[in-house]
């Protein structure tokens, strides 16, 4: 089969269209479970530019196939999982994802509606499931509002578009006009640039009182701004670094404020708590079913120029989730 | 009639035991609801001894009279209100206790169940509204393991007591052996010694998984144990900093192990949800009716010796509440 090889781990150079076997037994999550589909699109996030340094956190040696999110049809299943061969699916590979046949664990797989492209299905797994965790763990409760740092982001804008069905307002803080029209149309109820004083304007927007909810997957320097801007028993959630620099914070801060602090993970939380994941899929897949979710794509490239896909993702060109059709 | 009144701003030594005006109209915090205690007793903390140095952030100007917590008999209370001229009851005065007469504010104030004498009723609210409140924001559930850290301290005693009430497993920290001997009186499963290692007992104690909350009323150096001490998912509340210093956490220790740390403070909570203390004190006097919250006393002295007890609080000598008898 045809696959995006990663032979050298120096970045997206490394990465070239080979022709190689067909994946064998099972994926090294779910051993003995194999679960096998035809790919027709896979997408990637920055773990997966990472990884082609050896720089991410799971890395493997060289070689192996690029490529974390898939979109396909099952060409086989484990005896009693919930998939048949003929379905289309969507699912978290995590390598392997950027070739005509991809493992994937049944645990990390949902089924793709009817109305929903391939492409589309390849850009849902991470950015939804994150986002649902994000607003669940926050314990968002209907006529709270939300800032969403990062907002035109993969997880930010999966937020946007859960959020109604959480019956929170949101307040997408973004850095561009480009990223500002997109929340936008996205269904954000207020936007903030951070290059304004965003932190007067949400008190300005709350009546002064501040937000009860922050979704922050940028940290570095805004993070104490976020604190700031958190209503009195506000929460705020920790998703990741973006910004590349990892926060402190002094906790008299919270308890002067009544404020609380959520770190999120869901793999190491599954670990210790199995069942974890389950519950986030049984919930994005009830948001995919009744037409929730609609993914922003940002760049579409063929399964030749996978290498190129994570180029655009290091030159961080692409608003929206770059995705590689691998059967057109 | 006869009150420890603080006279200027230079600690202990600036009380003296004199005559002063009975209180007049309605306690400045109580909203104008006049509700006038005959003090039998009443009990000082350490707030008390900041405010003696004009250090707490919530005091009065000089002259004042001294003492945060009383226990009495109503001899004024507002015609709308939950008490009556006869009844016994505790609460917080936050400044004014030490006196024959006092205004106590109706939110703080429970009544005293029949069991309970005076010396022990001016123990009560403060300790036993935090642990409540701490134990609360934690939402511990029957079965779990709480970390008590300064768990022979007054805070730290009543969170004992509740979790036991509640079925939570309780593992306390503690500094010396009559506070060990302390903690396992007040019914604490296990004792650990802060001077040990601590953190690797808990481990033991907990099947290497650690425990699910931290109740912290220490702070300080030990704060980042405090986290180690989690299980994935777990839950540390920051009380206070008995410890003397102010930790700063590294926020990504939340995020690879979905870790919430919570700060609690019950007045603004109170300011920006009203009710909350109300309700605080509703569960506490609950508790004592049922015998659960038995409050403990370091150390008792006569009226005249009101400057003494602050300086116990100075010397931090007693291990539990430093009560002045006004009608012994």
């Amino acid at each position: 089969m045809r696959a995006i090889v990663v032979k050298k781990l120096i970045g997206p150079d490394g990465a070239g269209l080979d022709e190689i076997p067909e994946p064998q037994g099972s994926h090294w999550l779910s051993p003995g479970e194999r679960m096998l589909l035809d790919v027709h699109a896979a997408a990637i996030c920055f773990p997966d530019l990472l990884q082609t340094r050896g720089q991410y956190q799971h890395s493997v040696p060289a070689p192996f196939v690029a490529g974390g999110e898939v979109a396909g049809v099952v060409v086989e299943s484990p005896p009693g999982s919930d998939f048949a061969p003929g379905d289309r699916v969507l699912g978290l590979a995590r390598r392997g994802a950027m070739a005509e046949r991809a493992l994937v664990p049944p645990g990390y797989v949902l089924r793709l509606p009817d109305g929903l492209s391939f492409a589309h299905g390849a850009a849902v797994y991470i950015n939804y499931c994150t986002a649902w965790y994000a607003l669940h763990r926050a314990g968002a409760r209907p006529d709270e509002t939300v800032l969403v740092q990062g907002a035109a982001g993969g997880v930010g804008t999966a937020v946007l578009q859960l959020a109604p069905r959480f019956g929170v307002r949101t307040i997408a803080v973004v850095s561009s006009d480009a990223k500002e029209q997109l929340v936008r149309g996205l269904g954000a109820n207020e936007v903030v640039r951070s290059g304004d004083p965003w932190l007067a304007e949400v008190r300005g927007l709350t009546g002064g009182r501040g937000v009860q909810v922050v979704i922050d997957m940028v940290g570095g320097d805004r993070f104490t701004d976020s604190v700031r801007v958190l209503a009195i028993g506000g929460r705020l959630i920790v998703v990741g670094f973006a910004a590349g620099s990892i926060p402190t914070l002094k906790v008299n801060r919270l308890l002067l404020r009544n404020l609380t602090l959520i770190g999120i993970s869901m793999d190491i939380m599954e670990e210790e708590h199995p069942g974890t994941v389950a519950v986030i899929n049984a919930a994005v897949q009830a948001l995919l079913d009744d037409g929730t979710i609609v993914p922003v794509v940002g760049a579409r490239v063929d399964l030749e120029n996978g290498a190129e896909a994570l180029r655009i993702m290091e030159r961080r060109e692409a608003l929206g989730k770059i995705v590689i059709d691998v059967r057109r | 009639m006869r009150a420890a009144v603080i006279e200027e701003l230079t600690g202990p030594d600036g009380l003296r035991v004199r005559d002063f005006p009975d209180p007049v109209g309605a306690h400045p915090r109580a909203g104008g609801q006049r509700l006038l205690v005959e003090v039998h007793a009443a009990s000082v903390s350490f707030p008390d001894l900041l405010q003696s140095r004009g250090e707490y952030q919530i005091s009065t100007d000089p002259p004042f009279v001294s003492g945060g917590e009383v226990a009495g008999m109503v001899i004024e209370a507002p015609a709308d209100s939950r008490f009556a001229p006869g009844d016994r009851v505790a609460g917080m005065t936050i400044w004014g206790a030490m006196a024959e007469r006092a205004l106590a504010l109706p939110d703080y104030t429970v009544k005293l169940p029949d069991a309970m004498d005076y010396a022990h009723g001016a123990a009560l609210w403060l300790n036993s509204a935090t642990a409540w409140f701490a134990v609360q924001r934690a939402a511990v559930q029957p079965g779990e393991t709480v970390l008590v850290q300064g768990a022979a301290g007054g805070v730290g005693t009543a969170a004992l007591e509740v979790l036991k009430d509640r079925g939570a497993r309780s593992i306390a920290v503690v500094s010396s052996a009559a506070k060990a001997q302390v903690a396992r009186e007040m019914g604490a499963n296990d004792v650990v010694r802060s001077n040990g290692p601590w953190l690797e007992q808990v481990r033991a104690l907990t099947d290497g998984r650690g425990v699910e909350v931290v109740l912290d009323p220490v702070g300080g150096d030990r704060f980042t144990d405090s986290l180690r001490a989690l299980d994935v998912g777990g839950r540390l509340v920051v009380i206070g900093f008995a410890g003397g210093s102010i930790p700063t956490v590294k926020v990504n220790r939340l995020l690879l192990r979905n870790l919430t740390v919570t700060g609690i403070g019950l007045d603004p909570m109170d300011h920006r949800f009203p009710g909350t203390t109300r309700r605080v004190s509703e569960a506490v006097v609950a508790l004592a009716d049922r015998g659960v919250l038995r409050p403990r006393i370091g150390a008792r002295l006569p009226l005249e010796q009101g400057a003494e007890a602050l300086r116990i609080l100075e010397r931090r000598e007693a291990v539990g509440n430093i009560i002045v008898d006004v009608r012994a």
